[in-house]
């Protein structure tokens, strides 16, 4: 137990709770705008990954390339799964989106599952088995570019949420729906950005992780699982929380799989998630306002 | 000797005091009104006494038994009922059957009887079924008894819905907004409506922005504004009372009377 | 004449299998039982009592690891552990149930995803309790004196008689005044408050009962498999028992009975493969949500109203 192996779980933890946060953060954002708990986010993500997986492995296209295009790709699935399926929930019973987007994972897990098989799949990007060596610490070069992709995806989110008119407008409906409607802000149009947003992200993510780990279309479900327990002891609706919760919870998942065990590691989220329900029910950062 | 007893009632949210350090009484078999501009607390007032939102300050009774703290099922069974302003009722229910889940507020059946059918359950519910025939007689709504209760009017729902609270055999009623949104007909239905619980020996708190309604019907009015209690007492007082006529019109005291006379 | 086709019906499912389908079919028809006690017990807790419980997959895999571990470990006898089986799931309903029931919707249907999924977890990596992910193994079959229920046809009995058993205590329930109460904490939880209804009691009842029911069938279901491995706690029951109560209605006992015999049946007849089902289960939940979410029960209690409407019009 060298500090040297410590440094090497915090980073791999580092890179993996980027990633959390991003899922989280767009989990946050479309429940904060809409309401809605998608139950399909872990799903979205699992298709960037099999995105990523095609276009390198199959259409050799570089890896650059590949996960800018699942990107893009994200917000026009995310754009069209707001406009076909979600637009027409708003303000409907909570069942009925939960079933939905339920019943819409489904769908995309199994018919992943159909098509591609549950044989986990290697991503063979440009840059095979290469590292780096930064101090004591060796970064596999995929790695270090997915956390890198991790910083482009969170500067993006904080300019968004931060320094434009309508990412200050998702901010407000995310805060206090009825305030801001009063102010006159319209929620479709805020509505539809915060999904498109948040199945890009979703997109960004799998595609940036597929060449770090391996590909399989059950990959979402514990992902999606995590997810649900980040937003839940982050507090619903705080979008900063979740990043935070999200971004611990790797390190603490990387230094306790590496430490003590892998099998505790997992189930570490949902241990987590219990006795913050049990002690705090709104979460840590729980706005208070909306529960 | 008062029937229900509220002390130092308080209520904030996020730094605002929705109600602040309010105390009155209600005594038994009265009628008494709770009034006061938008924003004054009434609402917040029924709703914590009634355990709908946690009080952070204040005790009340309801005759010797303290129902601070309690579960909002658990002060129905006590005797103190309310009505929603939202109105409220089981859509698909028959009016009967509205009428007969009420009627847990009176523990008479156990879990063990109702999964039986035991004799005690067949007797409770030949005796609830005739009580909710007579009250539903009461309020006019008898030939609907077996209808979904979807298919009620606005007005028809808030009168099953008092039919509700007097099923549930309480001592006093919190009525919020009993005739918002309500045409006039059907608030002189229910006036009656309300009269006739109170002859029978229940007492009321009405909540109301209706000021004529409750100048009308109420022995006693208690005022707040801004969270605070500015007045209480009979109405014909209250309504000279320039306090209250400028809470109500901010310092337009002329029109504030003729709003209050009308 | 409900009566007479009451027992018409009954005659006729014990005598199944003496029209001679194969062991597969009669798998099959075993496996609808346990599916109709399972969704109707969804059908309780939700239909009735209003709460998304991702949970019930739970109460059947913890039956069926309580079952084995006392028959296989301790060596009781099958039938004995079947009581064990359902107490432990009912204990565990309750007690997850009274913690998270003072939640948020949101908040409580995803503890009880993540709680299935955990109970999972345990099942696969704590190897010293339940053997990990190949599982226990070499189960007996359930007996009576010679009679041994090892082949999937005779199984079968036992299997109905418990479900139908099951059925009617969960009817009788939802019939009785019980039912009403729940149905009235699902349609309006604060007015049944005010009139001085225990919304906490009684969804606990309705987890309870529903968990020992579950529990029940999950002990005697690894009876039939003679094995049980993690995969009797997969999400798969969970996506099933969901489309069992939502298409046949929430809320309505027949609708549910019938829906589970039927998506157990007919996917069979269509021979899809297991992914395969799960997409049409997926595409079938989103387009009901879209087109049709209250499910057949709806459309009924609507046409109702509209009965009524003209009727006193």
């Amino acid at each position: 137990m060298t500090a040297g192996y410590l440094l090497q779980l915090l980073a791999n933890g580092l890179v993996i709770g980027a990633f959390y946060a991003l899922l989280a953060m767009g989990l946050s954002l479309i429940f904060g705008v809409l309401e809605i708990v998608n139950f399909a986010h872990g799903e979205f993500y699992m298709l960037g990954a099999v995105g990523g997986l095609l276009l390198i492995n199959r259409l050799h296209f570089d890896y650059w390339t590949t996960i800018a295009s699942v990107t893009v790709m994200g917000a026009c699935v995310g754009w069209l799964f707001h406009r076909v399926l979600l637009r027409g929930l708003a303000g409907r019973s909570f069942e009925r989106s939960l079933l939905l987007t339920l019943g819409l994972g489904m769908v995309l897990q199994n018919g992943a599952l159909y098509v591609f098989t549950a044989t986990p799949q290697i991503v063979r990007t440009e840059f095979g088995v290469s590292s780096v060596l930064l101090g004591d610490v060796r970064f596999s070069v995929v790695r270090l570019l997915a956390l890198a992709w991790a910083a482009v995806g969170f500067i993006g989110l904080y300019a968004l949420l931060y320094r434009t008119r309508i990412g200050q407008a998702m901010r407000a409906v995310a805060e206090n729906r009825e305030a801001a409607l009063i102010v006159g802000i319209r929620p479709e149009r805020v509505a539809r950005l915060a999904v498109v947003v948040g199945i890009a992200l979703c997109g960004l993510s799998g595609a940036a992780l597929a060449p770090v780990y391996v590909v399989t279309p059950t990959m979402g479900l514990i992902f999606a699982f995590k997810s649900f327990a980040i937003v839940v002891i982050g507090g619903f609706g705080s979008i900063g929380g979740a990043a935070i919760t999200a971004i611990a919870l790797g390190v603490i998942e990387a230094l306790v799989g590496g430490t003590v065990s892998l099998v505790l590691a997992d189930a570490v989220a949902f241990m987590a998630m219990i006795v913050v329900l049990l002690l705090r029910p709104l979460g840590l950062f729980g706005t208070g306002v909306r529960v | 000797m008062t029937l229900l007893r509220v002390e130092r009632l308080g209520k904030a949210y996020l730094g605002v005091k929705a109600v602040d350090d309010v105390s009155f009484t209600v005594g038994p078999g009265e009628i008494a009104g709770l009034i006061g501009p938008n924003g004054s607390g009434k609402s917040t007032t029924i709703d914590c006494l009634s355990a709908f939102q946690r009080a952070d300050a204040g005790r009340w009774h309801l005759g010797d038994v303290e129902l601070t703290g309690r579960a909002p099922h658990a002060i129905a069974r006590l005797g103190l009922t309310r009505t929603f302003q939202a109105i409220r009722c089981y859509e698909t229910l028959s009016l009967v059957e509205n009428l007969l889940c009420a009627t847990e507020a009176r523990r008479a059946v156990g879990w063990r009887d109702a999964f039986f059918a035991t004799a005690r359950l067949r007797a409770h519910d030949r005796s609830a079924r005739a009580r909710a025939a007579e009250l539903l007689d009461l309020v006019g709504l008898a030939r609907y008894a077996d209808a979904p209760a979807g298919i009620l009017s606005y007005g028809q729902r808030k009168l099953l819905a008092l039919a509700g609270a007097l099923m549930t055999e309480p001592k006093l009623i919190l009525l919020d907004e009993p005739v918002a949104g309500v045409n006039p007909t059907m608030i002189r239905t229910i006036e009656r409506a309300i009269a006739r619980i109170n002859a029978a020996g229940i007492a009321l708190l009405i909540v109301e922005h209706n000021v004529e309604f409750i100048m009308a019907l109420c022995s006693r009015v208690i005022v707040l504004d801004a969270g605070r209690l500015l007045a209480e007492g009979p109405p014909a007082i209250i309504r000279e009372d320039p306090r209250v006529l400028e809470a109500y019109m901010g310092g337009a005291p002329e029109e504030a009377e003729a709003g209050l006379r009308a | 004449m409900r009566r007479v086709a009451l027992a018409v019906g009954l005659v006729a499912l014990y005598a199944l299998p003496l029209a001679g389908p194969s062991e597969y079919w009669m798998t099959i028809a075993a496996t609808a039982c346990a599916f109709a006690v399972l969704s109707q017990g969804l059908n309780l807790v939700y239909g009735y009592g209003g709460l998304m419980s991702l949970a019930q997959v739970t109460f059947w895999g913890l039956g069926g690891y309580t079952s084995a571990l006392l028959a296989k470990d301790l060596g009781w006898n099958p039938w004995a552990t079947l009581p064990v089986a359902g107490a432990v799931a009912a204990l565990a309903g309750v007690g997850v149930g009274y913690a998270s029931l003072r939640l948020s919707r949101h908040s409580f249907a995803i503890v009880s995803l993540v709680a299935a999924l955990l109970v999972q977890l345990v099942a696969r990596d704590w190897q010293g309790l339940t053997r990990g992910p190949l599982g226990i193994p070499g189960l007996p079959a359930l007996r009576i004196g010679a009679v041994v229920f090892d082949s999937a046809t005779r199984f079968y009995w036992p299997m109905l008689t418990f479900a139908l058993v099951a059925l009617a205590v969960m009817w009788r329930v939802m019939r009785s005044r019980i039912g009403l109460m729940l149905l009235a904490i699902r349609q309006n939880e604060p007015l049944a408050g005010s009139h001085g209804i225990d919304a906490l009691a009684h969804r606990l009842l309705a987890i309870g009962l529903s968990a020992v029911l579950s529990g029940i069938a999950g002990g005697m279901f690894v009876f039939l498999l003679t094995i049980v491995d993690p995969s009797i706690l997969d999400f798969y029951y969970t996506e099933s028992m969901l489309i069992m109560v939502i298409i046949g209605g929430p809320g309505s006992f027949w609708g549910v009975t019938l829906a589970a015999v039927a998506f157990t049946v007919v996917p069979e007849l269509l021979r899809l493969t297991s992914e395969l089902r799960m997409v049409l289960y997926g595409v079938v939940l989103v387009g009901a949500m879209i087109g049709l979410p209250a499910g057949i029960g709806g459309l009924i209690a609507r046409r109702r109203e509209k009965q009524w409407r003209a009727r006193l019009a």
